[in-house]
């Protein structure tokens, strides 16, 4: 049986992102934090050092810092009429596991939501009316607006040493950024990286079609930079090794760079590594949750660590795996369309035109996660959809990140499978190529949700998350839309050859990589019967736990979604101060 | 002073001028002359782990075909194709690693993903034997004395999923297992076993290791990256 420790007063599942920003407003106050993290410490292992951190096969095919599937992976099916299967290697999204979790390995691209974001809803039904937003599209308002967020978005950007050009500061727009900018308080910390020449092409094209194209903002370090808690990141390599890989040069905002290593040494912080979060303890009658049960994988021995609150911030699949365990909150049941838990899951919706250029050197070994050109005018509702019958959208981007060679080559469609002239296609357009990809929108739909698998399970011996999921008219729709506008501005770049538009097509793959932003599961929101969680992330069902994360986003955008999870963590840090002090509904 | 010492030392100077890294990297860079990978692939790696005589003849045949010896890279076998996929199939990645492997077991739709209980060596192995027998049977002759057209012809109607059979679907085969570990081999760090000389990498002009492009970035923007010409590989700094 479990061994029972002494209790803690705040227990945190995950030692990731969302966790490592609450912790540091708690332990700032002299509040005690554990972390239970089901993972090691990067820091000077292989994936750390160099030269094995250069190594595409093991970290970029083999995917050796994600989650290993052969020990919990996720079941899928396309529609509830379906049989749903394990995805026995999942390609489609990376969750990390280890100390910073998946924003170690991440790109770092970084994004404020759209100001409307927060009330889509409201948004839509004022613009369009309150009929246009169709029935099986469950959108809902978070119940906080950007403005109360915003300055935990400044305060993210100063910790994380964002990069990047402000586009409107203070209502105020600024040459050469966003001009959709949800206003903003300050300028980015540090200045935007150097543009690659897939950017330059970009830029000119998109300008001449009327378009304000602007840097990316990025967590990718454009020089050396000393943050608010004197944490240090040093200048990007422009390697071409961030997603998927740990940056051993220590330039890329990471949890395992700026948060752990100041919380490690802070009075009252303690990271348990290996240790397997089982699940959540919780007691009905007084709607509390009393610890979590874990296993210490290092002694294969079972503890119970009280607390007096628990903060579910792992990925978004397990944070709603664990809710749905501990039969916390009503399971979302799509043929009523009542309860909540699993509820609105979203992904991504990614789509590409593929350009090449005889003439220009695009050498896209050169490159960091984030330094991209984009423009932001068919995202979210940037522009009117009167008409258009779908919502949503997407940036359009230089999409260059890196030229690791197993994974990022383009040749010109028509070209062989292998052979002489694949070789010489290869040799051609390698260094001459790049996409522009759509980064889309992918709004909730009635029959996408997440529930426990009836059959499979984990190597623990817990079944596994099941998703039922696919692709909707909506997202195809939308992608077609914006895939079109992304092939213009190919098209007015001068290339000398540009693919036909690759929108979205078919049906969700779990053998094929979009992004590793999935989203929903815990949302959150204004009224019980509808979200998981209250507008202060804390549970309807249980006052002492909070869930974080992208899980409470009730839909996903067209942007990347470290920004507003990182600023309502942050806020949620300050929240539980707060609530630690006097414990009561926020 | 050893050419392989060489650059090593170029390496570490590369690591040092780099800056600020040395100040705030000391976990990853003070010791990264102690970085010691797994012990490296010599080139010209020779024999097999995986394959028994008959499926090394067959792969050989098929990388040779994928691969011909042309002006641009030496054949297949001699890239270090053959090899690499032997020492895939033989190591972690052949017997499974990292695959959710517990029943029950269906197919399903393609989407979902590789559902078979055999570990991918397995998958491989019952691939190249249900290909032999399918070129047997249908072409008439074994795939080792199709000429160079009809060797691609065929491959291509395998990848296409005309020689599918109930029990061995062979376009999943080639499109999922086979030819992955073919692009592997190829652009793979020469370490794995393929990929033999940077052959892939000269072709295309990706410079490999150590990519500090901080100043390059600028410099080379838009230009020819004169390192494309000479790349190094994790070898090279072990």
């Amino acid at each position: 049986m479990a061994t029972k420790l002494p209790k803690k007063t705040v227990v945190f599942v995950g030692g990731g992102l969302t966790t490592g920003l609450a912790a540091r407003q708690l332990t700032a106050k002299g509040i005690e934090v554990l972390v239970l993290e089901r993972g090691g410490d990067h820091r000077g292992a292989p994936e750390n050092r160099l030269p094995s951190q250069r190594d595409e096969l093991r970290w970029g095919i083999h995917n050796k810092l994600v989650q290993d599937w052969a020990v919990e992976t996720y079941s899928l099916r396309h529609s509830r009429k379906d049989p749903s299967l394990p995805v026995r290697r999942m390609e489609a999204f990376l969750p990390g596991q280890g100390m910073g979790g998946a924003a170690d390995h991440w790109n770092g691209q970084t994004w404020r939501w759209s100001e409307y974001d927060p009330t889509l809803r409201t948004r839509l039904e004022t613009r369009y009316g309150k009929k246009a937003i169709p029935a099986d599209m469950p959108i809902q308002d978070w119940g906080v607006t950007y403005a109360e967020t915003e300055p935990y978005h400044d305060l993210f950007e100063k910790l994380f040493g964002i990069s990047g050009k402000a586009g409107n500061i203070k209502g105020v727009i600024q040459p050469g950024g966003n001009p959709f900018e949800a206003p903003r308080a300050n300028e980015y910390p540090q200045p935007p990286l150097e543009m690659t020449e897939a950017g330059v092409i970009f830029a000119a094209a998109a300008e001449k079609l009327g378009y304000k194209p602007f840097p990316m903002a990025a967590g990718n370090s454009p020089n050396a930079y000393t943050n608010p808690d004197g944490m240090k990141l040093a200048p990007c390599q422009y390697c071409g090794h961030c997603e998927r890989f740990i940056c051993e040069a220590n330039a890329k905002s990471s949890p395992q760079v700026l948060l752990y290593p100041m919380l490690l040494q802070r009075k009252g912080f303690e990271l348990r590594l290996y240790s397997h979060v089982l699940g959540l303890n919780y007691d009905r009658k007084a709607r509390r949750v009393t610890g979590v049960r874990y296993l210490d994988l290092q002694t294969a021995e079972e503890y119970e660590q009280p607390a007096d609150v628990v903060v579910v911030a792992a990925f978004p699949m397990t944070s709603t795996r664990l809710l749905l365990q501990a039969r916390i909150g009503e399971p979302y049941d799509p043929a009523t369309g009542k309860g909540v838990v699993g509820k609105n899951f979203c992904y991504q919706v990614m789509s590409h035109t593929p350009a090449f250029y005889k003439d220009r050197w695009l050498n896209p070994f050169m490159a960091s996660g984030s330094s991209q050109t984009v423009i932001d005018e068919f995202n979210g509702d940037n522009f009117d959809h009167k008409g258009l019958g779908f919502f949503g959208g997407g940036y359009i981007y230089a999409n260059v990140t890196n030229g690791r060679p197993i994974a990022s080559r383009l040749v010109p469609p028509g070209t062989p499978r292998w052979g002489t002239k694949w070789k010489q296609a290869n040799a051609d357009w390698y260094a001459h190529s790049f996409q522009y990809s759509v980064h889309g929108s992918n709004y909730p739909h009635r029959e996408n949700y997440l529930d426990l698998d009836p059959t499979y399970r984990d190597a623990y011996g817990q079944p596994l998350l099941r998703m039922t999921y696919n692709f909707r008219d909506n997202d195809f729709k939308m992608s077609e839309y914006a895939t079109k506008k992304a092939h213009e501005i190919a098209l007015a770049s001068g290339a000398t050859l540009v693919s036909p538009p690759q929108p979205r097509r078919g049906d969700f793959d779990a053998r094929q990589y979009q992004t590793t932003h999935v989203t929903g599961g815990t949302i959150m929101g204004a009224d019980p019967k509808t979200s998981v969680v209250s507008p202060h992330l804390q549970h309807w069902d249980a006052q002492n736990l909070f869930v974080v994360g992208a899980s409470a986003y009730p839909h996903n955008s067209g942007y990347n979604p470290t920004g507003p999870l990182s600023a309502l963590a942050l806020r949620l840090g300050d929240d539980l101060v707060s609530y630690t002090q006097r414990e009561r509904k926020l | 002073m050893t050419m392989k010492q060489l650059p090593r030392r170029i390496f570490l100077k590369q690591i040092a001028a780099s800056s600020g890294a040395l100040a705030v990297a000391a976990p990853g860079i003070a010791s990264a002359a102690d970085a010691t990978p797994a012990a490296p692939a010599q080139p010209g790696l020779v024999g097999y782990q995986s394959f028994g005589p008959d499926e090394a003849a067959f792969v050989e045949t098929l990388v040779n075909i994928m691969c011909p010896a042309d002006s641009l890279t030496p054949n297949g076998v001699d890239c270090g194709l053959a090899t690499y996929m032997d020492r895939q199939l033989a190591g972690d990645f052949g017997r499974g690693d990292r695959l959710y492997r517990s029943g029950p077991w269906h197919r399903g739709k393609p989407q979902l993903g590789y559902q078979l209980p055999l570990t991918p060596e397995q998958f491989f192995k019952t691939g190249v034997a249900a290909a032999k027998a399918a070129c047997t049977t249908k072409l008439g002759k074994g795939f080792d004395e199709l000429s160079e057209a009809e060797a691609n012809a065929f491959l291509t109607d395998v990848a296409g999923g005309k020689y599918d059979d109930p029990r061995v679907p062979l376009a999943e085969w080639f499109n999922e297992l086979v030819y992955p570990l073919f692009t592997q081999a190829c652009f793979a760090d020469p370490l794995y076993g393929g990929n033999r000389g940077k052959a892939f990498w000269k072709l295309i002009g990706y410079p490999g290791l150590p990519a500090f492009h901080t100043k390059n970035i600028v410099e080379f923007r838009g230009k020819p990256f004169p390192g494309a010409a000479d790349p190094k590989s994790i070898q090279d700094f072990s």
